[in-house]
């Protein structure tokens, strides 16, 4: 400790006398850096990013705007946020700096495409980065139907290998979502409406084959959650168009029974992983069923083969039961 | 709340799932917490004490930018175990006024760092913690963060814009503890923090946020003090919230993550305020917070056998005392603060 005391009692020194001398310099960021990384000082890096957010600021406002000072900004930022990835300051600047060059950069998407990039690669450093994926989210109303599109198709492989990574998944909700709202309220309002039925569908079916995958990770039955609620509404607005006996909700709703009965039937495992997928597929039922009275109805129906909600429950997930007794007698 | 069945109490009982209803089981409990593994509160005082003194330790180097919380989250678990008085009063009130710049009103995390309202809710709850709030000129505060609000009702941290829901609770905290909520748009503040709310019933950092403990702990004591707990389905981020806990009795902050103590706060304070606190297992939990100790030396770490610091210490008391363990002071789950000092400042005649 009395070295590294010294060694950022000297940086430090160093940095603040060329401050005033002529101002940050990323050559004595790029020094200091990579030693305090040696000392594993990111509460160092905290200080010292701060005070040099704060002068990067003050500088670009006080002399006249130009393109290239902004485009140092991101390089700095990038400089920085490999370092410290989780520093929030400096992902707040970085959408400063883009605000700002958005009223006048013609080429948004390449500017969004790169941005979009630089978080994926932040995030294999760095898992389950807060702050680097609602950089990500951030971009999203800078997109255009296109773009949201090649997002949801170009991050899905990245999801797949980081299943346990919630924030990829929340990020494809963002760009679902986005989907929709545009459905609502863009001009290519019918694009969007087919594009979103079709992404949905096939994000079900995708997260399906992880789950049987990869079993007991909570992230992608959450997924599920927010997928099966809109596509339950949808379906059983498509009540009376359909032709078939069963209607599509109907069949939807015994799938997801059938892959709960699968899980429920799956041999037991040395990890206790498939003991986890039992209480996962057990939680999401109950989710399905809590989203409205008719859906309940159906789901507590199709369930009769393997046994009553609450016996399954019970069987899944004792530990719960103070949370679902009380929803099930609501 | 809902009268349990008795069949799920009695298969319950091992699990030791309080719901508050009755004394006797609350005695119960709390002997059985004071037996499995004990606070070694002795040790923390000393710890966080001997902290506080070494200004020019490492520790207090690396938290030099903000020290103003660090203050807080030590002085605050001072008083959680009745060891407010180990520290000079004067002193600290000194340190803390040195903080502040009269100009814009708001506090920074160190002498002559810049204001920002993290550190201005920290300065203002420690001086709460010693009766101080004369020192202050509330209405300098006041306009410090009445300027920061936006007008889609979002609070900024500081004058470079950065808008967080972590920054709509600290102002109506701030303002509330100051008695000067109304100078602000609280209605527009409770629109914004509730466009942050998901599907999955939590609330994230802005609207379209990934729900976070943290967020939510922002978003759900910022709707309580603004009497705005009607938003919020409880049974739905009751839900979100219980299922933090895992295996290990320690609560995490998102699906996936480890168990970390600072959770015991933000989810516990979380399920406190809206009345679903039944739903997770706080002996396991509690169990989990005294194991994250370190004996020896005092201060307790993020998870067991990690290094301590003054922020994880805070959140374990914390949690303790939400928890009602022996010993430890009861603490207001919105205003993060000892429940006598809450009410000393709202049921005493303030100007």
């Amino acid at each position: 400790p009395n070295s590294q005391f010294l060694f950022f009692e000297f940086s430090w020194y160093f940095f603040e006398l060329n401050v005033h001398i002529g101002g940050w310099s990323t050559q004595v960021l790029q020094i200091l850096f990579p030693i305090s990384s040696l000392y594993n000082a990111s509460y160092f890096h905290t200080r010292l990013i701060v005070t040099v957010i704060v002068l990067c600021r003050k500088m670009v406002l006080s002399t006249n705007f130009n393109l290239s000072h902004l485009k140092d900004e991101l390089r700095l930022c990038a400089l920085i946020l490999s370092y410290s990835p989780k520093n929030e300051s400096t992902w707040s600047h970085r959408r400063w700096v883009i605000k700002n060059l958005a009223q006048h950069l013609q080429d948004m998407p390449e500017l969004i495409d790169k941005e979009s990039l630089l978080v994926k690669d932040m995030a294999e450093k760095s898992k389950m980065n807060y702050r680097a994926w609602r950089h990500r989210c951030w971009l999203i109303p800078y997109m255009k139907t296109k773009q949201v599109l090649d997002e949801l198709n170009k991050s899905k492989k990245w999801a797949e290998l980081h299943v346990a990574d919630n924030c990829s998944f929340h990020y494809r909700r963002s760009l679902l979502l986005a989907l929709l709202d545009g459905a609502a309220n863009r001009e290519d309002s019918l694009i969007c409406q087919s594009e979103a039925y079709l992404m949905w569908k096939e994000e079900l079916r995708w997260n399906e084959t992880l789950i049987r995958r990869y079993q007991g990770r909570e992230s992608l039955w959450n997924h599920r959650r927010f997928l099966s609620q809109w596509w339950v509404q949808h379906l059983l607005s498509c009540e009376e168009t359909s032709l078939s006996n069963e209607s599509l909700a109907d069949l939807f709703l015994s799938q997801e029974i059938h892959l709960l009965s699968d899980c429920l039937g799956a041999p037991g495992d040395e990890f206790g992983e498939t003991r986890v997928q039992v209480e996962l597929a057990a939680l999401y039922i109950l989710w399905i069923s809590e989203q409205d009275a008719a859906v309940k109805g159906k789901v507590e129906e199709r369930l009769k083969s393997v046994g009553s909600l609450k016996e399954v429950l019970a069987r899944a997930c004792p530990e719960k039961s103070r949370l679902w007794t009380h929803l099930l007698h609501c | 709340p809902d009268s349990p069945d008795p069949n799920t109490l009695a298969a319950e009982k091992s699990t030791a799932v309080v719901d508050g209803a009755s004394l006797t089981k609350r005695s119960e409990e709390e002997e059985a917490m004071g037996e499995q593994g004990e606070l070694a509160a002795e040790k923390h005082v000393r710890y966080i004490v001997t902290a506080e003194k070494k200004k020019d330790s490492f520790e207090s180097l690396v938290m030099e930018h903000l020290r103003a919380s660090g203050a807080y989250w030590g002085l605050t678990t001072l008083d959680l175990l009745h060891k407010l008085h180990a520290v000079d009063a004067a002193e600290v009130v000194d340190w803390i006024m040195s903080c502040y710049h009269p100009e814009s009103g708001g506090f920074g995390g160190n002498v002559g760092h810049d204001p920002h309202v993290l550190y201005t809710l920290s300065a203002v709850q420690v001086l709460c913690l010693f009766d101080r709030l004369d020192v202050l000129d509330a209405d300098k505060i006041a306009d410090y963060i009445t300027g920061l609000q936006n007008e889609d009702g979002s609070f900024s941290g500081d004058i470079w814009g950065e808008v967080d829901t972590r920054f709509s609770y600290i102002s109506i905290c701030t303002l509330s503890l100051l008695h000067r909520l109304h100078k602000i748009n609280v209605e527009k503040a409770v629109e914004y923090i509730v466009s942050c709310k998901n599907l999955d019933g939590g609330f994230g950092a802005m609207p379209g946020g990934e729900s976070h403990a943290g967020q939510i702990f922002c978003c759900v004591g910022a709707l309580a003090i603004t009497g705005s707990l009607h938003h919020i389905d409880r049974d739905l981020l009751g839900w979100w919230l219980c299922e933090r806990q895992c295996r290990d009795g320690g609560l995490n902050g998102r699906p996936e993550k480890l168990a970390d103590v600072c959770y015991s706060w933000w989810v516990l304070s979380s399920l406190i305020i809206i009345d679903r606190v039944h739903w997770i297992d706080k002996e396991k939990l509690a169990k989990f917070i005294l194991n994250c100790q370190d004996k020896e030396n005092g201060g307790i770490s993020d998870r067991p056998d990690n290094a301590v610091d003054i922020y994880h210490t805070y959140f374990g008391v914390a949690g303790l005392s939400l928890m009602e363990y022996p010993g430890v002071k009861p603490i207001d789950p919105a205003y993060a603060l000892p429940l006598d000092v809450v009410n000393r400042i709202f049921l005493t005649k303030q100007q």
